[in-house]
């Protein structure tokens, strides 16, 4: 299975709708792995692969709205809920808490695979953006405490010679020290070691 | 007491009559001194006759020396002959029987033929010297005046009468004394000629006055009195023996002692001055028969002696004998008859001090105080207090103190029944009477009876008609006598009653005003209607309802002018009924009131017929007009809340039908989709596509069948019964239900009966049965999270004519599970209460019968039963 192959989750209790979804979304190509609960669902291990969830509203033991509220700290699946009840507040919440669509049931083959598109792309661009960072993570990790230090006055754009007083250092060393940083973090202009900056989070030193 | 209100300057004049009565009663006495019995009855009876303005005063005498009984009498206006006295005591005796000191004493009482009213007292302390009886035409007689007049004039009489007797036995002791004196002296005279004349006979004559002076020794020595005789010295030549039982002194040891002996000091000089005086001149200072004076005995002790002697005169010497009769009993009778008098004077103040307290006093407790403050002035209490039971009958309750202790509060002032002798004297409900207060077990401080000299005690419990209504006490430091305990018996009963009496005019005065106020909030008047003569009389709330003024008269035309103009016929016909009819009856009709508002009145009349047969109607009237208001409004609220209902019922319905719909139709649709999808793929996923196709016909299926079901369930067919197996219904039922429990984590558990005999019903309707009793017992558990959710199924043969089925849940329960039958009861938050309404109109039909149970533990138990089918034997 390659890394790449999106995979639909769909829970839903009722048996007759899980074997109906597994083979609707089996006919789109896509892989699919049903469960008949939150709970299996949660137990249950999950492949490293851009992902969406068809999750119905109601299910038994946890619902399916407290089921997107666990999920909403981790790197979950995008959700697409499915209901039965063409219930308004409901549905309201959930696309509040950032589900992706939300289909009375019955719904058409189109509008449910436009559904899941949509999910496993905002899931891809996660993904990415969750592994960019990764990598990011990984350089600024090689960096050593004082190249640290020196970083913010770098990405502030002050001068290597402002930044020696303001370390104590000279202005030689300052500048041994921006070179190192630019191969560590494989940054090949300043202006993209300052975006690399701000994805991380590290604040400019203002003056 | 004569209560009856008169002019007041009349009341005055009867009062100073009386007071000028009293005191002619008063001087009868003087008239009577020295009088005979037959005189001084004579006196009284013409004093009475004229007093009292009587037609009739009779009096019978006792005689003591056995002879008839004498009999006087004195008529207002005498008529015939046989209007003697012996006359009138036999129509006396006739009418009050022959033993006249039985006669009822100060008791009026009619005489037939004469048409009088008398009145018998006796004379004397028991009626022993007589009786008196005064009669009288007037009605009313005797007044209270009256009778006092009479008793004074009755006691007064019986004194005088008593001293007659003792001074008419004196005079004959006395004068045949002096005849017998006389015959020894002329016989002494011829006895001296004879021996003058016959010295021989001279012993034969001492003989003769040796035995004449024995016998007169043997009169003297036997006399009742002391006979002393003295010299002209005064020296005492002759005493017998009744001197030592009277004097003490034995006869010799007087003899030849000056007479003064006999005497006290301040007597001896009056007496020695009169005596020289008489000798000198012949003038006698002192009266010699009946004189009482006083006389001392040898120890010194003053007492009352009358005195009666004679004079003789020998060899020109006289000598002087006096008969000393002892009359200190008889003064001792005398003060007790006058303290019997006097108590009973003020006996009859008593009562009629208690009298006039409880009849005048509108305040119970200022009435009890004078009745305390009475038994104070008139019967020697240290003080008296009054208790009365409080409304739980538990408590007495002090409201009266008067004497030494006039407070009402401290430590009596509450006293329990059965505590202190006060308290036992409650709960036994006998009198505690003592003349040994000091000693009394009851009284618990003796130390403060001895200190304040109490001598008696008597508590009465105050009861009327066997219920206790308070107690009565008093302290007295005299003993207490027969007739002040006769009093304290005779208060004890009106005090009760004079409480009971207040007690119930409060009772009714309260229940006087709680009638109004009843009629007030009720808005109920009510009026009674005499229908001869029409006299209508109103309740206020009436006159309030009507909006006339209250006090105005009210007619039927009066009534008419209010009658809606809709309703005046109705009124009419309602008038004449009534008055032909003389039935009870009931009617409404509407009033238009001035300011042309409508009032509805409803008005129930009770026909009663008094005395004389004539018709009244009591009735009651309410206006009722808010309450067709409000019944209007109620019509009203019920008409919106069943639109209500049925709109909620209707979307009720939608909901649970797309809900049940939905599912399969989601499998089918994307089943469908499936399907194509796998058709149109390079290659075609045939098999797939096959698969999704069946399960689209599955499903397609099963909506139809929940269709069907829901189709059933508003289908209003007769029931069609066939022969079921309730196992199979239970189980294809948990199928319908098995999304229902799964979702809702509700495990089912089984005990189906082997043998089950058929049921005969309709397999739709006991399906629904069955679907609504589980998802009740499945909804109960909803919000239990703290035990597993459970279904428990058991049927069985409960009889060969029987099955029973029964299911268990283990949710919240029922607090009144025969209510939960009822249509719209629910626990549930969104739910109509229907549910098992329809359950168990399909148990009725089925001839069944449904119930529940609170279950062991907790949750619910719904059992049902339905008749086995008869089996047929082949």
């Amino acid at each position: 299975m390659s890394p790449d192959n999106p995979i639909v989750f769909v829970v839903d209790d009722d048996l007759r709708v899980r074997e109906a979804l597994s083979s609707l979304i089996s006919s789109m190509g896509l892989q699919v792995a049903v469960f008949g609960s939150a709970k299996e669902f949660m137990e249950s291990d999950k492949p490293d692969a851009p992902s969406c969830l068809v999750l119905d509203l109601q299910l038994p033991g946890t619902s399916g709205l407290e089921l997107q509220q666990q999920l909403a700290t981790g790197d979950a699946p995008p959700i697409v809920f499915i209901s039965g009840h063409g219930d308004i507040p409901s549905s309201v919440s959930a696309m509040k808490a950032g589900a992706i669509e939300f289909l009375p049931k019955p719904f058409g083959d189109d509008e449910l695979l436009r559904a899941i598109n949509a999910a496993i792309a905002r899931d891809r661009t996660a993904r990415k953006q969750r592994s960019e960072l990764t990598e990011l993570q990984r350089h600024y990790a090689l960096l050593t405490p004082r190249e640290r230090e020196v970083l913010p006055y770098v990405v502030a754009g002050f001068a290597n010679k402002v930044t020696a007083a303001d370390l104590g250092t000279s202005q030689i060393t300052i500048g041994v020290h921006r070179g190192q940083i630019m191969r560590k973090m494989e940054a090949k202009s300043l202006a993209e070691l300052i975006r690399m900056a701000d994805r991380l989070g590290i604040a400019r030193v203002s003056k | 007491m004569d209560v009856q209100p008169r002019d007041v300057a009349e009341e005055i004049k009867h009062l100073q009559r009386c007071i000028n009565d009293l005191i002619s009663v008063l001087a009868l006495p003087a008239r009577w001194i020295g009088g005979e019995p037959t005189q001084i009855v004579d006196v009284l009876l013409d004093a009475l006759l004229r007093m009292l303005q009587l037609d009739l005063v009779y009096v019978q005498l006792n005689d003591t020396n056995g002879q008839a009984p004498v009999e006087m009498a004195r008529l207002a206006q005498p008529q015939r002959p046989a209007d003697q006295p012996h006359e009138i005591g036999k129509v006396l005796k006739q009418s009050l029987g022959t033993d006249v000191q039985k006669w009822p004493l100060l008791t009026q009482k009619l005489l037939g033929d004469l048409d009088i009213s008398v009145v018998p007292l006796g004379l004397g302390l028991q009626g022993e010297i007589g009786v008196i009886v005064a009669g009288s035409k007037r009605a009313d007689f005797p007044l209270q005046t009256e009778r006092l007049i009479l008793s004074v004039a009755a006691n007064h009489a019986s004194i005088a009468l008593q001293e007659a007797r003792l001074r008419s036995d004196q005079k004959r002791l006395a004068s045949e004394l002096d005849r017998l004196v006389a015959q020894r002296t002329t016989e002494l005279a011829s006895a001296n000629t004879e021996l003058r004349k016959e010295i021989a006979e001279r012993k034969h004559a001492e003989e003769h006055l040796r035995r004449s002076e024995e016998k007169y020794r043997v009169i003297l020595e036997a006399a009742n009195d002391a006979v002393v005789s003295m010299d002209e010295s005064g020296t005492i030549l002759l005493a017998n023996a009744a001197v030592r039982r009277i004097f003490g002194y034995d006869p010799v040891e007087i003899i030849g002692k000056p007479l003064t002996l006999l005497m006290p000091d301040y007597m001896r000089e009056l007496h020695e001055g009169g005596f020289a005086r008489y000798l000198a001149t012949g003038q006698r200072h002192i009266n010699w028969q009946g004189t009482e004076l006083t006389a001392l005995r040898k120890s010194g002790e003053e007492f009352p002696v009358e005195v009666s002697f004679g004079e003789q005169t020998r060899d020109g010497r006289k000598s002087f004998t006096g008969f000393l009769r002892d009359i200190s009993k008889r003064r001792q009778a005398e003060t007790a008859l006058r303290a019997a008098m006097e108590e009973r004077t003020r006996i009859s103040a008593f009562r009629e001090e208690i009298g006039v307290a409880l009849s005048h006093q509108v305040d119970l407790k200022v009435a009890l105080h004078n009745c305390a403050h009475a038994a104070v002035r008139h019967l020697d209490a240290a003080f008296a207090r009054i208790w009365t039971l409080s409304g739980d009958g538990r408590e007495l309750e002090l409201q009266a103190s008067a004497g030494m202790y006039t407070h009402l509060d401290g430590l009596h002032s509450r006293i329990a029944v059965g505590q202190h002798k006060i308290g036992l004297i409650a709960q036994e409900r006998k009198p505690h009477l003592t003349n040994e207060a000091q000693n009394d077990p009851r009284v618990s401080d003796k130390d403060w009876a001895r200190r304040e000299k109490m001598t008696s005690f008597a508590g009465y419990p105050l009861v009327l008609e066997e219920r206790l209504v308070g107690v009565m006490g008093m302290f007295s430091q005299k003993p207490l006598t027969e007739s002040t305990l006769e009093a304290l018996s005779y208060a004890a009963g009106i005090i009760a009653q004079g409480i009971e009496r207040r007690r119930a005019e409060e009772a009714l005065r309260r229940s006087e005003a709680f009638l109004a106020e009843g009629q007030r909030l009720g808005q109920i008047g009510s009026y009674s209607w005499r229908v001869a003569t029409d006299k209508i009389e109103w309740s206020n709330e009436l006159y309030r309802i009507y909006e006339f003024e209250i006090g105005v008269p009210v007619t039927l035309d009066l009534i008419r002018t209010r009658v809606h103009p809709q309703d005046i016929s109705l009124y009419e016909k309602m008038v004449e009924k009534a008055r032909d009819g003389g039935k009870n009856f009931e009617w409404q009709f509407r009033l238009l009131m001035a300011d042309q508002s409508i009032k509805y009145l409803h008005s129930v009349a009770h026909a009663i017929r008094d005395q004389s047969g004539q018709l009244e109607y009591i009735a009651v009237a309410q206006d009722v007009t808010e309450r067709r208001q409000s019944e209007e409004a109620l019509r009203n609220t019920q008409a919106q809340l069943s639109r209500a209902t049925r709109a909620a019922t209707v979307g009720e319905f939608a909901a649970s039908i797309a809900h049940e719909i939905n599912q399969p139709l989601a499998a089918v649709v994307a089943n469908g989709h499936a399907c194509l999808r796998w058709l149109s793929a390079e290659p075609p996923g045939l098999a797939r596509a096959q698969e999704a196709a069946e399960r689209i016909v599955r499903d397609g299926k099963e909506a139809g069948e929940i269709l069907r079901r829901i189709r059933a369930l508003f289908k209003r067919a007769p029931l069609e019964k066939t022969g079921l197996n309730l196992n199979e219904v239970i189980v294809e039922v948990l199928r319908l239900l098995a999304g229902e429990t799964s979702k809702r984590l509700v495990s089912v558990e089984m005990d189906l009966g082997n043998n089950l005999e058929t049921v005969e019903g309709d397999r739709v309707q006991l399906q629904q049965l069955l679907f609504n009793l589980l998802q009740n017992g499945i909804e109960a558990m909803d919000r239990v999270a703290e035990r597993p959710k459970k279904l428990f199924i058991r049927t069985r043969l409960q009889s060969p004519e029987t099955v029973l089925v029964e299911i268990r849940d283990w949710g919240i329960g029922i607090e009144n599970p025969e209510k939960a039958f009822e249509a719209f009861f629910t626990t549930k938050e969104s739910g109509m209460g229907m549910g098992l309404a329809i359950c168990r109109s399909i148990i009725d039909a089925h001839h069944g019968r449904l119930w529940a149970v609170p279950a062991e533990g907790c949750g619910t138990t719904f059992s049902f039963t339905l008749p086995a089918q008869p089996k047929v034997i082949a």
